[in-house]
């Protein structure tokens, strides 16, 4: 039995693509073989990835497909077509409302990818979703047999030191806020640069805010939050667009706050990424983020950006609060070990196996 | 503005933690630190407001620009044929129509009794007015029959003053784009720049300290 694994779209460094590696990494030293099939994908990898037409040679009754699902393609289509035994691992898609006034395109994909969502319960074998709140929309979907395979994730790349430029330029004494993830609109960037405003003026002048990630496609977006950081005339905010995984590992590690204003999360991988890294994190509590927190950091219920600010000085001044915040992110952070998510997925397949016979 | 998602109560406390953070504790803090600041004057409610107000002002897509002038400029000038002044007839319905019907039937020969005098003279003077109108509008089409082309050449002006609108917004849409991308990019000049500054004070150190061994 071979276990391969279907996706739209592979982008290095981004949650999803990495979970396919570690999972494909994970599943060979285990002994199955595994390949990743995706519709787009940059040629650097292409001999890591293969495109999805090409699956027919590889195709048997007796394999698993894990299609991770985000988004309409029409790698559905060919997920259908297959006799393999089919899994989807469901990542969640973004309303498709937020994209509206940016991408259009994107914003007809999410439309179709719910209507495809809806089309293939019934058709795969099982469904998992990387949190309860994405098992939840499964079964919303009409999905009867679901389950919850946490994201795989790899702390070990974050063994890596602090590239010594970066240090040199940053590690100067200001407080550093960060957050990191796509520049899109539901990630509620705006609110971020708000909180870290008001921060900055009325509680730490001597603060800087990493803005990280990949903002190809919402250049309109990216203009528009330009604008506003002229208009309340905040400085120190860097927006870094996509970084290698050396420097994105640079700026968590010399942050001294995760913030996170996002209205729409299927999972918020940089939430445990902080975590391990003993960052304290104040996230918006929309979508999963609060069973990704897993009671761990301070979880925000209510966008009140000036009391945002004040909780920012309070964590950033207070040791005491910050040592409790973080024993509650390492007690949160138990479950996330890369073993035991491995270990899940096995199991899901095993009973898969025993499902057939 | 898009929908909220799974957002929560408004009841629910501000800030959720584990049981061994005292979130009251945190926020009557901060709620102290905030009072201070207000009653210092450092801070003011209406600037809180404006920040809170705030929205994101996104360039409109390329591809819409054409959609957004459309219905203002071409509605009255689309049609081959358009009637400004064509009035409806009021027409009364129903009950209020039959008794207004009746009233007349009741007047007509007192109308016909009071109106016969005049009779030839109404039907000369229609005659009249109907004979001068056509004369009108023929010296009219004759001396300036650039007004009945003007129509056309109306249309043909809207459309290319719509055009222009569209072409000018969407320059205007891509200055916008450009001095965003010249902003990142001297954003990024700059963090070259000192990063520039601190890879030469990093390997001048090194070769220092290579020098003194």
């Amino acid at each position: 039995m071979n276990i391969h694994q279907f996706l739209t779209s592979y982008s290095y460094g981004d949650a999803i693509g990495n979970e396919v590696l570690e999972i494909r990494n994970f599943l060979r030293a285990r002994g199955y073989e595994s390949e990743i099939f995706a519709h787009w994908y940059h040629p650097k990898y292409a001999d890591q990835i293969n495109n999805y037409r090409e699956y027919d040679g590889y195709s048997d009754k007796d394999n698993i497909i894990l299609y991770h699902f985000s988004i309409g393609s029409p790698v559905t289509r060919k997920f259908l077509q297959v006799p393999d035994k089919k899994v989807i691992i469901y990542h969640n898609i973004t309303p498709h409302h937020f994209f509206l006034d940016y991408h259009r395109v994107l914003a007809k994909d999410c439309y179709k990818g719910r209507v495809e969502l809806k089309n293939l319960a019934g058709k795969v074998d099982m469904g998992l979703g990387d949190s309860h709140y994405n098992e939840q929309e499964l079964k919303d979907a009409g999905f009867t047999h679901t389950g919850v395979l946490p994201l795989v994730m790899n702390f070990e790349k974050f063994e890596e030191p602090v590239v010594p430029v970066l240090k040199e330029l940053f590690d100067d004494g200001k407080s550093n806020i960060i957050y990191v993830g796509r520049i899109i609109p539901n990630k509620m960037v705006e609110d971020v640069i708000k909180s870290f405003h008001l921060y900055q003026k009325h509680f730490n002048a001597n603060s800087r805010l990493f803005i990280v990630g990949e903002y190809r496609g919402f250049e309109r977006y990216l203009s528009a939050l330009h604008h506003l950081v002229g208009e309340l005339g905040v400085k120190d905010v860097h927006f870094t667009g996509h970084v290698p995984e050396d420097e994105l590992i640079s700026y968590f590690k010399l942050a001294h706050l995760y913030l996170h204003m996002s209205e729409h999360e299927g999972f918020c991988a940089p939430v445990p990424e902080s975590f391990y890294l003993n960052i304290p994190v104040i996230a918006f509590n929309a979508g999963a983020v609060k069973e990704t927190m897993n009671n761990g950091g301070l979880l925000v219920n209510r966008k009140d950006f000036l009391h945002i600010a004040g909780l920012m000085d309070r964590v950033l001044t207070d040791p005491e609060l910050e040592e409790k915040i973080l024993a509650s992110q390492q007690k949160a952070l138990q479950k996330y070990y890369k073993n035991k998510t491995g270990n899940i997925l096995l199991e899901y397949i095993k009973k898969m196996g025993e499902k057939e016979s | 503005m898009p929908e909220k998602d799974n957002h929560p109560s408004t009841n629910e406390s501000f800030i959720s933690a584990d049981k061994t953070i005292d979130v009251e504790e945190i926020m009557a803090a901060i709620k102290k630190r905030i009072q201070e600041k207000k009653d210092s004057g450092v801070l003011r409610q209406t600037e809180i407001d404006e920040i809170e107000d705030m929205e994101l002002l996104p360039l409109p897509d390329f591809l819409e620009i054409p959609n957004v002038y459309e219905p203002h400029l071409y509605p009255e000038h689309k049609a081959d044929d358009f009637h400004p002044y064509h009035i409806e007839p009021e027409e009364e319905h129903g009950l209020v129509k039959k008794i207004l019907s009746k009233i007349r039937r009741l007047l007509l020969p007192l109308l016909r009794f009071m109106l016969r005098p005049f009779v030839s003279d109404l039907k000369n003077l229609v005659v009249e007015l109907h004979n001068t109108n056509k004369q009108d509008v023929h010296n009219l089409k004759q001396t300036v029959p650039i007004t009945f082309q003007s129509k056309e050449y109306i249309k043909l002006l809207h459309n290319a003053i719509n055009n222009m609108i569209v072409e000018s917004s969407k320059l205007k849409i891509e200055e916008e784009l450009l001095k965003t991308r010249i902003k990142v990019m001297e954003d990024k000049i700059a963090f070259l720049e000192e990063r520039e500054r601190a890879i030469e004070k990093k390997l001048f150190a090194e070769t220092g300290k290579a020098g003194k061994k």
